[in-house]
């Protein structure tokens, strides 16, 4: 696809080598001053004619380039998926800006196509021995792909580029600006499309599917007590935050009861078991605590709210680990007979929390702040456990 | 003679891919995590020390090194079942403290003794150390009437009163664990008023706190002063103290225990000594991540240097290392692949004779404990948690056998 020539005619191109690439390219007019080209080229090959700049000031303090260092992290994923993805995709165009020794020669063939775009060849001086200031191009967007697949343990992996022609450094750098300037998806979005997405997604965002996953069938689910409840970008009218609510099952998966049901060496996560557990909790919790605290918007019952539903989360953890063992785990009555235990010392819509710390809390001047989290998720799991009697007379001492 | 080690949940990832700097990304701390004594066998420590302070933060100030969910589940499951106490190849003991470090600079140590209490017996701990209050200074001259001994008298009248009422309570509701109290003090004199003042109230076991900054031959000093005034079946825990070579010296002075983070820490903080060997220490091989380098980071930042460069300066470092342990290249090109690197993360100091030292030796080959055994030469490269905590894990092992050998106890298992 590509060659490398060594012609008399290209050394006004390539006078510092000799060497160019001939790239079969499109030249597409856009607006009335600007021409982009596309084409694909082995990503290896790219570091022989392009560079990041990188941002630095000489000594008399003028800036020179515009890119930040690599984020090697970023990097070392995107590589891991180019080596061991069985079908890799990078579908995004790198974008490079090209100085004026890059030249277009236009096939000699007519095209009826429309009259913005013709086909021909982009021509590309390259050499090995180029420091990073001599390259005829610069990265201006793909830099963390280009870096990935430049270390990749895989013979070649042709890229799109698009690119453009300006001998104009300004012009390089407010390019960069306008490609690394748009705003990153709203993190609910991410959440509500992890459950059906497959495929390579950042490590962080993989450890995220499972709860993201078991809130899903909790809000759609028919038998879930928790039905159309919690707010997300599709489901606007729902009074629990799911950020509050992925907490809670994040706490549960690493130190709770659902951890037993996370799977590992190999097995997969037993999410129906999950969900099964969360709804017996969360349907003992509304006959429980009734109407009157249930389904209303958090300002209106902390129970909604992530101060609620997240110290609710630890006592969901506390009741089934008293009264459960290894596979069994306590049903809707188990738990109800639990929440009973405390029922009489919540305060979600009215009253006065007494705490036991001295500092009577009026139940709405409970925030969903880690401090207040804690305050309210010890007072309940001890107290929860004061009333278990003898057999938990030690962990009654706590807190 | 017990050591016991104070936990800061200091694990290390089995996942952990020494090539490719990865880990299993599902992989949940401290329960997929392994702690030494399930590492190394026979465990380097005889128990574990844990913190109130760790655990729970103080009220005012710190947050603690638990996250709320690990700290609600240590409360459920108590202390035996979360450290895993059991799991190695002998069962170890727990024992508790406040952590008084952390609140040294309070007027009023930040916990009651009620709080304390429960947090032993919630946890189900074997031993719990009374609420104290550090005295830091040394000056033996100084007399408890000197109006320089004013704060020091406060906060030893502090920790003798908590003392007191933690004694009364853990009396009171028969509690399972075994109480220790703490003597503070200045001076030999003012650790044996103390230790009489325990006494009486009815404690055996005492622990001896503040000093850790002091020489041996003062801590010798108060340890012969509380001598003459120590009932003959009261033992003491030394806090904080780790000198291998005193021990059996401690124990003629009724010393039965003590606990130290040294042997751990020294794997990362120290300058030279951080790879324990039998009869000396190396130093490790220094060869910090770019990225985690706040420094080179910097110089990359303002374009001082190519990150290109200081990458492969990096891998260069790490592959030639691995090279000379396999025995493929000399060792004069791993040292100056060890120096390229080190002269642009670290202009200043110039370690390379002591490089030479380390390399030469090649102490990890030697080692017999299971992290060298596993992970050979990556144990003595310093860089990164999990190359760090292994070496502190070795230097513990390490630790235990020096400590059994001063003892002239069997060290084959
Ligand atoms: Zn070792």
């Amino acid at each position: 696809m590509t060659t490398v020539t060594k012609q008399g005619d290209e050394s006004a191109v390539a006078a510092s080598s000799g060497k160019v690439l001939h790239l079969p390219a499109l030249e597409i007019r856009q607006g009335p001053n600007r021409r982009l080209y596309t084409f694909a080229v082995d990503g290896k090959q790219v570091p022989s004619f392009a560079a990041v700049s990188r941002v630095r000031r000489d000594s008399q303090q003028q800036l020179h380039g515009y890119q930040r260092p690599e984020v090697l992290a970023h990097v070392a994923a995107i590589r891991r998926y180019v080596e061991s993805d069985d079908r890799p995709l990078l579908p995004n165009a790198i974008v490079v800006a090209f100085d004026d020794r890059v030249r277009f020669l236009p096939a000699d063939t007519a095209s009826d196509g429309p009259g913005y775009v013709r086909m021909g060849t982009l021509v590309v001086p390259v050499s090995e021995d180029w420091e990073d200031a001599d390259k005829p191009g610069f990265i201006v967007d793909g830099q963390q792909r280009c870096a990935a697949i430049r270390d990749a343990e895989v013979p070649a992996f042709p890229i799109c580029v698009t690119a453009f022609i300006t001998a104009d450094q300004a012009d390089h750098r407010s390019q960069f600006i306008l490609v690394n300037s748009t705003k990153p998806l709203p993190k609910g979005l991410i959440h509500e499309l992890l459950p059906a997405a497959s495929g390579p997604l950042p490590n962080q965002l993989r450890v995220r599917q499972l709860p993201a996953t078991v809130l899903e069938r909790l809000n759609f689910e028919e038998r879930s007590p928790l039905r159309h409840m919690i707010q997300t970008p599709t489901n606007p009218a729902g009074v629990i935050k799911d950020n509050s609510m992925l907490r809670m099952l994040e706490n549960s998966i690493s130190n709770g009861v659902l951890y037993r049901f996370r799977g590992s060496d190999g097995t997969l996560p037993n999410i129906g078991l999950m969900v099964t557990v969360l709804s017996d909790f969360w349907t003992a919790v509304r006959e429980v605590f009734g109407e009157n605290a249930w389904g209303k918007p958090p300002r209106k019952s902390r129970l909604m709210h992530g101060a609620g539903i997240i110290s609710m989360g630890y006592l969901m953890d506390a009741i089934a680990d008293t009264n459960s063992s290894g596979e069994e785990f306590p049903d809707v009555q188990g738990f109800a007979a639990g929440l009973k235990t405390v029922k009489d010392y919540c305060r979600w819509t009215e009253g006065t929390w007494d705490l036991g710390d001295g500092i009577p809390r009026r139940w709405n001047d409970v925030q969903n702040t880690p401090r207040d989290i804690q305050r309210i998720t010890d007072f309940l799991v001890s107290t929860y456990y004061a009333k278990q009697g003898k057999r938990h007379e030690r962990s009654s001492r706590l807190f | 003679m017990k050591f016991f080690f104070p936990d800061s949940q200091d694990q290390v990832d089995p996942t952990f891919d020494f090539q490719t700097e990865e880990r299993d990304p599902f992989r949940v701390r401290q329960r997929d995590d392994l702690y030494a004594h399930e590492v190394l066998k026979p465990p380097p420590f005889n128990g574990l020390l844990v913190s109130k302070a760790i655990v729970d933060g103080t009220a005012g100030s710190s947050t603690g090194k638990y996250t709320l969910p690990q700290r609600h589940r240590l409360y459920r499951q108590g202390a035996r079942e979360f450290f895993r106490l059991d799991n190695g190849s002998a069962p170890l003991k727990i024992m508790g403290d406040c952590g008084a470090f952390s609140y040294v600079g309070e007027e009023y140590p930040p916990y009651t003794v009620e709080e304390v209490v429960s947090f032993y017996e919630g946890c189900g701990f074997d031993y719990g150390i009374s609420v104290d209050h550090v005295i830091f200074q040394y000056e033996p001259k100084v007399l408890r009437t000197d109006e320089a001994a004013k704060e020091w008298v406060r906060r030893q009248q502090i920790t003798l009163d908590l003392a007191a009422e933690f004694w009364q309570r853990c009396s009171a509701s028969d509690v399972h664990f075994t109480p220790l109290g703490v003597t503070q003090g200045w001076s030999p004199e003012s650790y044996a008023y103390a230790v009489v003042e325990l006494q009486r109230i009815g404690y055996r076991r005492i622990a001896v706190g503040g000093m850790v900054p002091l020489k041996t031959k003062e801590i010798l000093a108060c340890l012969r002063a509380i001598d003459d005034v120590r009932a003959p079946d009261t033992q003491l825990h030394l806090l904080g103290i780790s000198r291998v070579d005193e021990i059996p010296t401690f124990a003629g002075h009724g010393v039965t225990s003590f606990d130290s983070t040294s042997p751990f820490r020294q794997a990362f903080k120290d300058d030279r000594d951080n790879y324990y060997a039998l009869d000396r220490t190396y130093v490790a091989l220094r060869v910090p991540q770019v990225d985690g380098n706040a420094k080179l980071k910097a110089r990359i930042r303002s374009g001082e240097i190519s990150q290109g460069q200081a990458m492969q300066l990096e891998r260069a470092a790490l592959a030639r290392l691995r090279e000379f342990d396999r025995g493929e290249i000399a060792l004069d090109a791993a040292l100056e692949a060890l120096d390229a690197y080190s002269a642009v993360w670290d202009g200043k100091a110039n370690r390379s004779s002591q490089y030479r030292d380390t390399l030469e030796n090649r102490p990890w080959q030697a080692c017999d404990c299971s992290i060298c055994k596993k992970v050979g030469i990556e144990t003595i490269i310093f860089r990164g948690a999990e190359r760090n905590k292994r070496r502190g894990f070795h230097n513990l092992h390490v630790f235990g056998q020096r400590l059994r050998r001063q003892l002239g106890d069997d060290d084959r298992d």
